[in-house]
This record gives C-alpha cells, sequence and structure tokens, in this order.
C-alpha cells in the first residue's frame, strides 16, 4: 500500500505531511514518557522483523499479493498506539530512502495511512474485543487496520483525482479485505506467542512495577 | 529473556525472513498497484509526474537499492539489500529510541 510519488499532487502530499508530523512529534513524545531501556531491544527487534516480513509478498486472488504492515502488532505489544505511529515512521524512512518503497514527497501520507490509522484502529478494536479472547481480537484488529488504512489511502486517491472515487473504494476494499487476513493471522499469532511466553510484554503497564 | 537475546532473536528471525524473501515472494503487484492498473487516471498522473519532474512515478530522489535490488546482481544483489536493509532499520530504531528512551 506504499504510495509512490505522482499519484498525490504536491499540496496534498503538504497537507498529510503536516498531520504526520504533529502525530510523529506525539509519538516521540510517547517514547521519551514511556519507552524505558529495557524496551529499546524489543522495539529494533519488532522493528527488523517488520521491515523483512514487508517484504514477503503473499499473493491473494485476482492476480494480486499483499503484505503485512504492522502498527496493530506494535501498538498491542507495547500497549499505545503511538508506538506503532513511531515503528511505522522509521520503517517507512528506511523503505522510502533506501529501497524507493513509497514516495519521498508522499511519506506523510503513507506515514498517516500505514502508520497512524493502522496503529490506532488497531489498537482500539484490540482493546474493544480483549475480553473475547486474545487471539480472536488480535485478529480482527490486525484485519481492521489494514482494510481502513487502503480504505483512507482510496479516499486520498480520489481528492487527489487520481482515482474514481466509487471504483476505488471498491477495489482498494476488496483487495485489502483479503490482504487483511494475512495482518490479522500473523498479528494474532504473534500476540497469542507472546501473550503465552512473556504475558508481561502484552499490556505491559499493568503488570511490570518493579 | 533479557534485553541482547531479544535483540539476537530478533535479528536472526528477521534475517532468516529477510533471506527467503527474495525466492519466496509473489512478484504479483499489490492491492494499491493491482487498483491503479485498471482504474488509474492517467491524465492526472502525467499532470502529477509533470509537476514533480518524473518521467514514470516512483520517487523524486534516486534510492540506493530501488524494489530492494542491487542493479545487475539478480538474486544475490536483492539478498544483500534485505540484509542491509535490516541492519539500517535495526541500527536506526535503536539508535533513536534508546536517544529518546527515558533513562533507568
Amino acid at each position: 500500500m506504499h504510495i509512490p510519488d505522482g499519484f498525490m499532487p504536491l499540496w496534498e502530499c503538504g497537507v498529510f505531511w503536516l498531520i504526520s508530523l504533529a502525530f510523529i512529534a506525539m509519538s516521540l513524545k510517547w517514547a521519551s514518557k514511556e519507552l524505558d531501556e529495557k524496551k529499546v531491544p524489543l522495539f529494533a527487534a519488532l522493528a527488523a522483523g517488520i521491515f523483512a516480513i514487508q517484504a514477503m509478498n503473499m499473493p491473494i486472488p485476482w492476480g494480486t499479493s499483499g503484505h503485512m504492515v504492522g502498527g496493530a502488532l506494535t501498538a498491542i505489544i507495547f500497549d499505545s498506539p503511538w508506538a506503532g505511529v513511531l515503528m511505522l515512521t522509521l520503517v517507512l524512512i528506511v523503505q522510502g530512502v533506501f529501497f524507493a518503497d513509497g514516495g519521498l514527497l508522499v511519506m506523510g501520507a503513507n506515514i498517516f495511512n500505514m502508520g497512524i490509522i493502522g496503529s490506532f484502529v488497531g489498537y482500539y478494536v484490540f482493546k474493544a474485543l480483549k475480553n473475547i479472547g486474545t487471539p480472536i481480537a488480535a485478529f480482527v484488529a490486525g484485519w481492521a487496520s489494514l482494510f481502513l488504512s487502503a480504505i483512507v489511502c482510496a479516499i486520498e486517491m480520489a481528492i487527489a483525482g487520481t482515482f474514481p472515487l466509487d471504483k476505488g473504494l471498491y477495489y482498494m476494499g476488496l483487495y485489502h479485505a483479503c490482504i487483511g487476513i494475512i495482518e490479522g493471522a500473523i498479528t494474532a499469532i504473534v500476540i497469542a506467542y507472546l501473550s503465552n511466553v512473556k504475558p508481561d510484554l502484552i499490556g505491559a503497564k499493568s503488570t511490570v512495577n518493579e | 529473556m533479557d534485553n541482547k537475546k531479544i535483540l539476537l532473536y530478533g535479528l536472526v528471525i528477521s534475517l532468516i525472513i529477510g533471506v527467503l524473501a527474495p525466492f519466496l515472494a509473489c512478484p504479483n503487484p499489490d492491492g494499491l498497484e493491482s487498483t491503479a492498473e485498471k482504474i488509474i487516471n492517467e491524465k492526472t498522473l502525467h499532470h502529477n509526474l509533470q509537476q514533480i519532474g518524473l518521467e514514470e512515478e516512483g520517487t523524486v530522489v534516486p534510492s540506493p537499492m530501488p524494489d530492494y535490488s542491487i542493479e545487475g546482481m539478480g538474486k544475490v544483489g536483492e539478498v544483500i539489500a534485505m540484509i542491509v536493509g535490516i541492519i539500517i532499520i535495526l541500527a536506526v530504531a535503536y539508535g533513536i529510541t534508546v536517544a529518546i528512551a527515558k533513562k533507568n
């Protein structure tokens, strides 16, 4: 879902850079308050894992492929959507600067879609469904985060005049409803695994207080 | 599990995925590209590209390893690009968070 340069006019790129910069500033503030030196290695290890798995596109129907994004996963593990915003910002900067994956002018929009929408939707869906069961909540959180990121992307493309709104919503929604299953499954597997092996990592605030 | 182990496990798992990715990743276009192939407004795209001085959609500043590959190196280049990328993101994420994280 990495938008390349050319899909959006400059003014729209500017608007999304401004919005995203405000969120990035808040995510840095979160990190300075909530991220301690004990959690830094987990954050860095997860960043490497998300970067690697984003390169592993999996086939979905209609000759299309998709990969996970990881905002929901990060937000759930660190118990804050701001962790996901910071994580995806760093991953998207490295992808855009070194690998031409997503344009530099539209990077603000990519951070907005995958980092901000993905993390906030994933985090709050997980919180709302947590009582039903951790793996189910994590799956739906992952699915919804990817699906809504794609819907927001389709709206941005419609504002740009790049895609017509109705067809944009239809194809982006259809494809990403499938890709969301990949996002949901990996999110559920990792969260279920971590909550068995390291329960103190998930929702760390309530248990860790040394 | 101590911190060094988490970092090491993360690196090893990432490297395994990263080295396999060039061989296993599906070459089909992703959801956004597929949508673009079907419904993109060429006139708008052309107008935007002219505005930023690009021939085709991509990025305004050339990247050292576009599309996770190194020119002329085939699959070996793709594996190297992934390994380099994993080390860069690990260093960037570690460096930035350790610089701003609250000290114990």
